[in-house]
């Protein structure tokens, strides 16, 4: 079984490797990205499933990133991480395809549990798209038929 | 064409009453019910394009329960929750539930209509996407329809 | 100083409002009492004018006709005829007949013996020839006395006239009664001291005065009417006891007898004087009405004005107080929204202590100790800490969340039972009745429904707060009451029978994080965000309190429409 990925996208760098340090007691490898740029990077030089996105950054913001990342890794679950918590940005942030929002101070638990469930989102999407293309590479028995011919 | 099936549900009359006329004036097929429940009858009866959902109505089924059956009962029906009292918590509930959006209470018609219309757009290319995948599928297996059932019953 | 402006507006109101109806009052009065005074004083005088010419004419014909009477029995009779003792009397009779006046007759020769005479006396034979006023017959042809009083003491006179022909010169004389014109004189009556009297030439009296005067007495006025001023004469004078008069004075043309008739001032004007005690009445009512009502009303003025100027005061703090607020409340909002950002951080952090702490004592190498479990128990503390301030940045969020607000027409009758509704069963637990008077017919309000709600959910906490702290479960009474106050406003009260407010507190109840709930328990938010959302949407809102009776708090708002 493939293990879970996250990475950590916020501006606090203290927060980052706390977290990351508190992750790997538990096991898991966190990545971590002080900027939204530094997060696309990431994301393509590393197969991540899992992205915990500060909304309110400098630079690129959580909202652009979180589009970015949705245009370029549609698959990668994204969940919002704010302590700025609107009613509108919790909307823009939903609509634009993120799978959760939560509200800072949050526990790390809970961060935890909210990344697994989007991984096993992830996954059934997956898993769904892997039959989808077994399917079509599956020969039909025309194709077969005009193979043989 | 058929015209878009909408129906609205919202626990005060007169703007139930106000929004169902304005929506049939725009040659729109809209209905109003004052409740989650009632609304649940509806949506088992027949196929809706867009629901707006007012969140909080008193008594009986709250809207984000009303929002779940729904989606459930017609996955395809793009929900517009509507309320008169912003919370981060329901809009991010509601969302997660797959409404369409979250808007403020007052809210302008013209808002609403824009919103419709969006609204409409997404269902018209999300359903054109299943039939032509569907359409793929049948051409690509014209016999493979208990396949399919095998499959996903493992 | 501002209590100095009052006091000159409230002066300046006070001398307009006596001094406008009063003026033009008091010239009403003495315009008319002039005119009043004048006109009757010229009605008095043209009717003791006429008075006295009638009087005259009547006198005057009088003397005239027994004049007239003894010059006809002169020229009717010869010499001897009149000289005849016994036709003398028979002629009496016959002028008694036309005028009883005459008392007696008798004939005088050239010498001026008196030849024959018929009358109560005895009086024929006498010697007159050096009497003035035989002479003056002689001299004039005719002669009438003044008045004097006879043997009989009756007041009379006399008249005598001369005829001259062949058989000389000869007198006949009569003695008039005066009563006849006296009477008529004395009767004169005005008012109440209206008179008529007559004066001699010398100023006598010739007739009774009936305030005060005998016959032939000098009258004591002393008035001046010569004879070469006009027949009639009016005029005032003070008379002898220094009454105020007015006199109307004429000339008898047959005799110099001064006809005189006169009214005292004060009598011609008693009506106008107890008229004018009315009017004075008058007068001294309707000033003191008009100076009390003109204090009532300055009063009212000036209170009002303080008060509406107490009132704008009271707005403008109460707005700079509600902008204050929405200042603070996107400060606080701010704050929130940072300060979350270090929470999150410090709760990592709490986290990341713990699970070290655990796995050093899993693995054995601190051990179990007094000072570990005070060191855990630190660290629990940190989180319970750090939770509580997530709990404060949250609801200063909650509250604060949205800064503009979206105003509507919320109907009271609706809004009202649905937010009772949304605590009835939190009231209901602690054995709290909530009762509604809400006014079916009353306006909807303009604002923020949401927002009302808040405020009302906030109320309505606060006030069961305040009742579990004073009745526990039982006994606990929630009024919540909508009218319309005003034409243009909405009053909502929320009534407790709670605890109350300590009155000390009452002036910091609105205050940001002021709060008597215990540590944890409240932000101190909430009324002064209920207050911040009422002032922005134009209403007031307000508190009173008894401590151990309980709080209304009042909320007027705008109505729609």
């Amino acid at each position: 079984m493939e293990e879970m990925r996250i990475m950590l996208v916020d501006d606090e760098e203290r927060f980052l490797s706390t977290t990351k340090k508190l992750l790997s007691k538990k096991g898991i490898d966190l990545l971590t990205a002080l900027s939204g740029g530094e997060a696309l990077e990431m994301l393509n030089s590393h197969s991540i499933h899992v992205v915990i996105l500060d909304v309110k950054m400098p630079g690129m913001d959580g909202m652009a990133t979180l589009r970015e990342i949705k245009r370029q890794h549609p698959l990668t679950e994204v969940i919002m991480l704010t302590g700025h918590a609107t009613v509108e940005s919790a909307v823009e942030g939903l609509k634009s395809g993120a799978t959760d929002y939560l509200m800072k101070p949050a526990d790390i638990d809970e961060l935890l549990e909210k990344a697994e469930e989007a991984f096993e989102r992830r996954k059934r999407l997956e898993e769904k798209i892997r039959v989808a293309q077994t399917r079509l590479s599956m020969k039909t028995p025309r194709e077969i038929l005009r193979e043989t011919e | 064409m058929d015209s878009f099936r909408v129906l609205v549900v919202d626990d005060e009359q007169d703007f139930l009453e106000t929004l169902v006329n304005r929506l049939n004036k725009r040659d729109m097929d809209a209905i109003g019910v004052l409740s989650g429940e009632r609304a649940l009858e509806e949506v088992k009866k027949k196929l809706f394009d867009a629901i707006i959902l007012d969140i909080k109505m008193p008594g009986g089924m709250d809207g984000i329960e009303a929002l779940r059956e729904i989606k459930r009962i017609q996955p395809l029906a793009e929900v517009i929750l509507l309320t008169g009292h912003a919370s981060v918590e329901t809009s991010i509930e509601g969302m997660k539930l797959g409404a369409f959006d979250y808007l403020l209470k007052p809210v302008k018609l013209e808002d609403l209509m824009m919103k419709l219309a969006e609204a409409f757009e997404k269902k018209d290319s999300h359903e054109q996407k299943i039939r032509k995948a569907r359409i793929k599928d049948l051409m690509r297996f014209p016999g493979r329809v208990f396949d399919q059932e095998k499959e996903d019953k493992k | 100083m501002k209590q100095d402006r009052y006091a000159t507006m409230k002066n300046t109101i006070l001398a307009c409002m006596i001094l406008v109806p009063v003026i033009p009052f008091i010239l009403v009065l003495g315009v008319g009492y002039y005119y009043f005074t004048a006109s009757l004083e010229s009605s008095t005088i043209s009717s003791m004018r006429r008075i006295i010419e009638d009087h005259r004419q009547m006198i005057d014909s009088f003397l005239r006709e027994r004049k007239a009477d003894l010059e006809f029995i002169l020229n009717s009779y010869s010499y001897d005829t009149l000289a005849d003792p016994g036709r003398l009397p028979d002629i009496l009779t016959q002028l008694q007949k036309k005028s009883s006046a005459f008392v007696d007759l008798g004939l005088f020769n050239e010498e001026g013996i008196h030849v024959n005479y018929s009358g109560p006396y005895h009086l024929a034979g006498m010697d007159y020839g050096q009497e003035a006023w035989f002479n003056q017959v002689i001299k004039e042809g005719y002669y009438i006395s003044d008045i004097f009083m006879g043997f009989r003491k009756i007041p009379h006179f006399i008249i005598a006239v001369k005829r001259e022909d062949a058989e000389g010169k000869r007198v006949l004389r009569a003695t008039i009664d005066t009563h006849t014109f006296s009477d008529l004189v004395k009767k004169v009556r005005i008012g109440k001291t209206g008179e008529g009297y007559i004066l001699n030439a010398e100023g006598m009296f010739q007739t009774e005065r009936r305030s005060g005067g005998n016959l032939m007495d000098k009258d004591p006025d002393n008035l001046r009417h010569t004879s070469d001023e006009p027949i009639t004469k009016t005029f005032s004078q003070k008379d002898l006891r220094g009454e105020d008069c007015f006199f109307a004075t004429t000339w008898i043309q047959e005799k110099k007898w001064l006809l005189v008739v006169r009214q005292e001032k004060g009598d011609v004007f008693r009506d106008l004087r107890s008229a004018s005690y009315l009017i004075v009445l008058i007068a001294v009512i309707g000033g003191g009405a008009i100076i009390g009502i003109a204090l009532y009303l300055t009063d009212r003025i000036v209170r009002r004005m303080e008060e509406m100027d107490s009132e704008k005061d009271r707005l403008g703090e109460q707005l700079i107080r509600a902008s204050r607020l929405a200042e603070l409340g996107e400060m606080a909002a701010g704050f929130a929204h940072e300060i979350n950002n270090p929470l999150q951080i410090m709760k990592s952090e709490q986290t990341l202590i713990q699970t070290i702490l655990s796995d050093l004592k899993d693995n054995g190498q601190i051990e179990e100790s007094e000072d570990l479990s005070e060191l855990e128990d630190s660290v629990r503390q940190i989180a319970i800490q750090t939770d509580r301030c997530a709990g404060i940045t949250r609801s200063i969020l909650r509250f604060s969340r949205h800064g503009e607000s979206r105003a509507q027409d919320v109907s009271l009758q609706t809004l009202i039972p649905e937010v009772v509704a949304m605590i009835e069963k939190k009231a209901g637990v602690h054995g709290i009745r909530i009762e509604q008077k809400i006014d079916q017919d009353a306006p909807s309000v303009y604002m923020d429904s949401a927002q009302l709600q808040q405020v009302l959910l906030n109320l309505f906490n606060n006030a069961i707060d305040a009742i579990i702290d004073k009745h526990g479960v039982e006994g606990g009474e929630i009024i919540v009451d909508a009218v319309r106050s005003d034409d243009a406003n909405m009053k909502i009260t929320v009534q407790d029978n709670g605890c109350g407010i300590n009155p000390s507190y009452l002036d910091k109840i609105f205050t940001p994080f002021f709060t008597t709930k215990p540590v944890g328990k409240g932000t101190g938010l909430g009324l002064s965000i209920c207050y911040g959302i009422i002032g922005n949407m134009g209403g007031a809102m307000e508190v009173n309190s008894e401590q151990g009776i309980g709080t209304i708090v009042t909320i007027r708002l705008p109505a729609s429409g």
